[in-house]
């Protein structure tokens, strides 16, 4: 079976060089036979890979444990559904998992749009040809998911990470893979217009829906993954600032200002280099994510490991990528050349400029902080770390000024709004927000950056309402229809726009569940039975520690009952789960006892088996449901930008309905709660941590190793090297020693890596200075471009004068016809 | 966008699946038929495997009619034996094109009367823009009405002016030659159409194929027209 596979491997090789070369050569002899063998050639791709995988899903079922990947990643006592997924659980599999979906996904692509935009296809083969070849090379000549042992035989394997064994893990990858791969789609045809110089706007029309395709999944894989996070880290966060996530988040910005701009360019015909250097920029990215976290340039918890020999193959694909792309967007500028104007600053244009810059001054500085701990290695030869701290001091600004664009571009009209359309459209959306500020201060919410955003979210909110409800009512107007129906027309007349804004509802739930964290109460105490604790509003009692087995695992599960008011709400059972063959790293079962105000999330950090004594960690997370929400509602708005023109007319009022109700049927199975029993009750001790502790616990990293991350937020309160950390940061605190004090010893004990964001010094202010630079920079160019473009506009074309009436009558019945 | 799918649904006729679509016996037909009996002989016959591995095999057999079907599909374009591409798509771009460029600039003027509505633009610049976008569609209009586009524009243009004396010529391409600039017309121009203009051709009396006007033998078979 395992030469089978190699060989098929092979063949996918083969068969996409030649589809490639003839589909190129097809193109350039415009011969029919030529460029349909090469289609046929590329669906062929599709199919040796399909059959490859059904290989793959043999060997891992039937458990052929002399292929090593199988091996690594399985074993017999592993439940179906891991096995099936153990498919893309490791390295090998996960390239060429992802060369098969790029396969299918491609075909489809073709498949959809051979007849719309032929003279672009060959070139689009060609290219998405060339990059499956170069995953395949790479499974072909280094990362073979085939390979087998020589001379051992196993028969056993050694079972997957305990930690992916997670439903989320299991549908994150292969949605997070849609979405690269995705994005492979709008590269090809951008590239095929940049070969062929068909550049007029037609090619922007077949990469927009790819993109949002791409998009959505990509969006959904981001939130899978954070809730993955949330469930089974135990840290009771869902985002850490790891490489891996950043590598998905970082084309995410990128093909989020794409999907902005490109609506420049469909109404104004502007920004034309700008739109293809997104899409090239964003497909870089994809590799580069890939690059990053694949070849162990960066450290990260989920990274693959290191393997230099993959960095090199990944550095030269990347530069022959980045020539090869730029090289044509240099060499085509003379066609991209555009028309661009600027009647005003105060337009939908410049707002979708500075949407624009943010984005992508978002994307690097995240790829510029990632990268970081790396640069400052190759520069200094000292590894620095730059963890959670630093991101969230600069991207929470960053944040809540995209959150105020996200508000403030719907108001703006195209071209140029007067101040008096700002007076009238910025009314409702300003009154909304000052109001939502007033109330928070009048109730006292006292901490500013969540104030601050719960206050914009009301003014997005405000804009996005009046925005449907005026619509609504012009349209009612015009049709003669009530509002409501006049409502489901208007979004299925313009579903781009209207599903926009859905997503922008979406936005503004996530950024709820972010301005929650403000609230968030954590403590960690260690309880015999019986004892309890009161943390916030919620007195919870420690019950019971019991032990369990299976075939799998040894599970050790505390039971513990919430109560408030003396009532009993619910029973939750935090545990640790002991895999066998990795009893070293127990996985963190956490009990979350979810609604919509906030979640209690209980985590069982050690125990006593003798005594019964449990640490217990408990976090009060307030509003993080309504991030998984967000999420939904962004799926929604990105499908109802998606439904066919042809179908909307038909669907349009069920469809979204539908969707509502599944996603939140989806939902609130998320959202079940445990149940459970109850017993008597003395109080125990929370741990007495103060403030400054707290403080310096978020600014030192864990030295365990495993898990870097922050003292505050590693799961392991009792490894080695957290235990004496904490213990070194009381005595210290017990001396009187101040903060600064404090940090200074531990750097000089344990190196500067040990802070989670690097000291502002020497070569390490490069790191703070940078990201200044860069949006300032970026800034200049831009406010210049657009000074140039801001000239005069040119008094309307007089020409074509004598327009004759009965022209003039037969566009309004056009226009009427249009609707 | 409705409209743009429609004339390339019309324009570009679909060559490759014609002779293969009147076979009473079509390749993926057998690949899918042989597919599904090797799957089935796998299913009674792998009787002492785990269900779920006789399921993994199955879909590889699958897999592998598919890819029968898919090699097939690769060489057959070769079998077919059809010769290098008629031009015909280019000519019906520029239509695709012109209408394209209609209903964006249509969208436009809508969108811009729903802004006004919305109160999101004054008076002023909204009869500006409007006017502005008006002509431009009228513009289109005129071009879609004289035929195929800028080529039809052209020829007729030509005729016009060769029946001219020169010094009309002379003023007239004064007056036309500021009249607009910018992307629309670079764009266009460069979609070099190919087709044909009703009246300068002239259909072969056997065949029926259109020839030029000049041509005095049919390019397709041959025969003398006119003689006919």
């Amino acid at each position: 079976m395992a030469s089978l596979g190699y060989y098929l491997l092979l063949a996918a090789f083969v068969v996409s060089a030649y589809s490639a070369a003839i589909a190129v050569a097809g193109a350039r002899r415009r011969s029919n036979a030529l460029i349909e063998s090469g289609i046929g050639a590329f669906y062929l791709v599709a199919a040796i890979m399909a059959a490859a995988s059904g290989v793959i899903l043999y060997a891992f079922l039937a458990g052929e444990y002399n292929i090593k990947y199988v091996h690594r990643y399985s074993d017999a006592a592993l439940p179906l559904f891991y096995k099936i997924t153990s498919y893309w659980g490791g390295l090998d599999g996960s390239i060429m998992f992802w060369v098969f979906l790029l396969s299918l996904f491609g075909s489809v692509a073709v498949y959809v749009n051979r007849e719309r935009h032929r003279e672009l296809i060959p070139y689009v083969v060609a290219v998405i040809s060339g990059v499956q070849m170069f995953f395949l090379l790479l499974m072909v000549v280094h990362n073979n998911p085939f390979a087998t042992y020589l001379t051992e035989t196993n028969t056993a394997g050694r079972g997957l990470n305990p930690a992916l064994q997670n439903f989320y893990m299991v549908i994150h990858p292969p949605t997070m893979y849609l979405g690269f791969v995705g994005l492979t789609i709008p590269f090809a045809f951008g590239m095929s217009a940049l070969i062929t110089g068909y550049l007029d706007d037609a090619w922007l029309r077949a990469v927009r829906r790819w993109t949002m395709v791409a998009w959505l999944f990509l969006s959904v894989g981001l939130g899978l993954g954070m809730i993955w996070a949330y469930e089974e880290l135990g840290w009771g966060g869902y985002w850490m600032w790891d490489p891996v996530e950043n590598a998905g988040l970082l084309p995410w910005f990128t093909a989020t200002a794409f999907l902005h701009s490109v609506m420049v360019q469909e109404r104004r015909g502007m920004l034309r280099v700008w739109n293809v250097t997104l899409v090239i920029t964003t497909f870089f990215l994809t590799i580069f994510g890939t690059f990053m976290t694949r070849s162990g340039v960066v450290q990260s918890v989920h990274a693959f490991g290191q393997d230099p020999e993959l960095a090199r193959m990944f550095i030269v694909f990347m530069i022959a990528l980045l020539t090869f792309s730029f090289g044509l967007v240099i060499y085509r500028l003379p066609l991209l050349k555009a028309r661009n104007e600027l009647d005003s600053w105060v337009s939908r244009e410049a707002a979708f400029l500075v949407n624009n810059w943010i984005l992508l001054f978002s994307a690097f500085f995240v790829l510029f902080a990632t990268m970081f701990p790396t640069l400052s290695e190759a520069v200094t030869g000292q590894r620095l770390t730059v963890a959670e701290p630093f991101f969230n001091q600069w991207m929470r600004p960053i944040g809540l000024i995209l959150l105020v664009l996200t508000g403030i571009g719907p108001l703006l009209a195209w071209r140029r709004s007067t101040l008096v359309n700002l007076r009238d459209q910025f009314l409702i959306p300003v009154g909304f927000a000052v109001v939502t500020a007033g109330l928070l201060v009048s109730l006292g919410v006292r901490v500013w950056s969540s104030g601050l955003c719960f206050a914009l979210c009301a003014f997005v909110v405000g804009t996005v309402g009046q925005e449907f409800w005026r619509g609504a009512g012009v349209r009612a107007g015009v049709t003669g229809t009530d509002r409501f129906t006049a409502l489901v027309g208007l979004v299925g007349r313009n579903k781009r726009r209207y599903g926009g804004y859905v997503v922008h509802l979406g936005i503004v739930l996530i950024f709820l569940g972010f301005a929650g964290k403000g609230f968030k109460i954590e403590e960690k105490a260690s309880l015999t039975p019986g004892q309890q604790v009161k943390v916030g509003e919620f007195v919870l009692r420690y019950d019971s520690l019991k032990t369990h087995d299976d075939a799998q695992k040894q599970m050790v599960t505390a039971q513990v009952t919430v109560l408030r008011d003396g009532k009993e709400l619910t029973t939750m059972y935090p545990a640790r789960w002991y895999f066998h063959g990795h009893e070293d790293s127990p996985t963190t079962e956490t009990a979350i006892w979810r609604s919509f105000a906030q979640d209690v999330y209980v985590f069982l950090a050690s125990f006593e088996p003798g005594t019964q004594e449990a640490s217990l960690d408990f976090h009060i997370n307030p509003l993080v449901n309504w991030l998984w929400l967000g999420f939904g509602v962004m799926a929604i708005g990105t499908g109802i930008a998606l439904l066919p023109e042809t179908l909307f007319a038909a669907a349009l009022v069920r469809i979204p309905a539908n969707a509502a109700t599944t996603s939140l049927l989806f939902f609130m199975l998320v959202l079940l709660p445990v149940t459970g029993t109850a017993q008597s009750t003395t109080t125990g001790k929370i741990e007495q941590r103060s403030d400054v502790e707290r403080k310096i616990e978020g600014e030192l990293m864990c030295t365990c190793g495993a898990c870097r991350r922050t003292l505050a937020s590693c799961g392991m309160p009792n490894c080695h090297g957290h235990a004496a950390q904490s213990k070194k940061l009381r005595a210290l605190l017990a001396e009187g020693k101040s903060r600064e004090e404090i940090l200074a010893i531990f750097v000089r004990d344990m190196g500067q890596d040990i802070l989670a964001s690097p000291i502002d010094r020497g070569f390490n202010r490069l790191a703070w200075l940078f990201p200044y630079a860069a949006a300032g920079a970026a800034l200049v160019v831009i406010v210049m471009t657009a000074r140039r473009w801001s000239r005069p506009a040119a008094p309307a074309v007089a020409g074509d004068a004598g327009v004759d009436s009965a022209l003039s009558a037969r566009l309004d019945d056009e226009l009427r016809d249009l609707d | 966008m409705s409209s743009e799918t429609s004339t390339d649904a019309q324009l570009l006729v679909r060559h490759p699946e014609t002779p293969r679509e009147r076979a009473p016996f079509q390749a993926w037909q057998l690949f899918t038929l042989a597919a599904l009996i090797s799957a089935s002989a796998v299913a009674l016959r792998a009787g002492y495997l785990p269900s779920s591995v006789r399921v993994a095999l199955i879909l590889t057999v699958f897999a592998a009619g598919a890819i029968g079907v898919a090699a097939l599909r690769t060489l057959l374009p070769f079998a077919s034996g059809r010769g290098p591409s008629a031009p015909a798509i280019i000519g019906g771009r520029t239509r695709a094109a012109l209408e394209r460029e209609k209903t964006l600039v249509l969208r436009s003027i809508k969108e811009l009367e729903f802004d006004r509505a919305m109160g999101k633009v004054s008076e002023k610049d909204f009869s500006e823009m409007s006017a502005r976008l008006r002509a431009r569609a009228m513009r289109i209009l005129r071009q879609l009405d004289a035929g195929t586009g800028y080529r039809a524009e052209i020829e007729s243009e030509i005729t016009r002016r060769l029946a001219q004396p020169a010094a009309a010529v002379a003023t007239a391409v004064e007056k036309r030659a500021p009249a607009e600039s910018g992307d629309e017309e670079a764009s266009a121009g460069r979609l070099s159409p190919a087709a044909t203009m009703d009246r300068d051709v002239a259909a072969c009396g056997s065949c029926g194929t259109r020839n030029d006007a000049d041509a005095r033998f049919c390019k397709a078979c041959g025969a003398r027209l006119g003689a006919a």
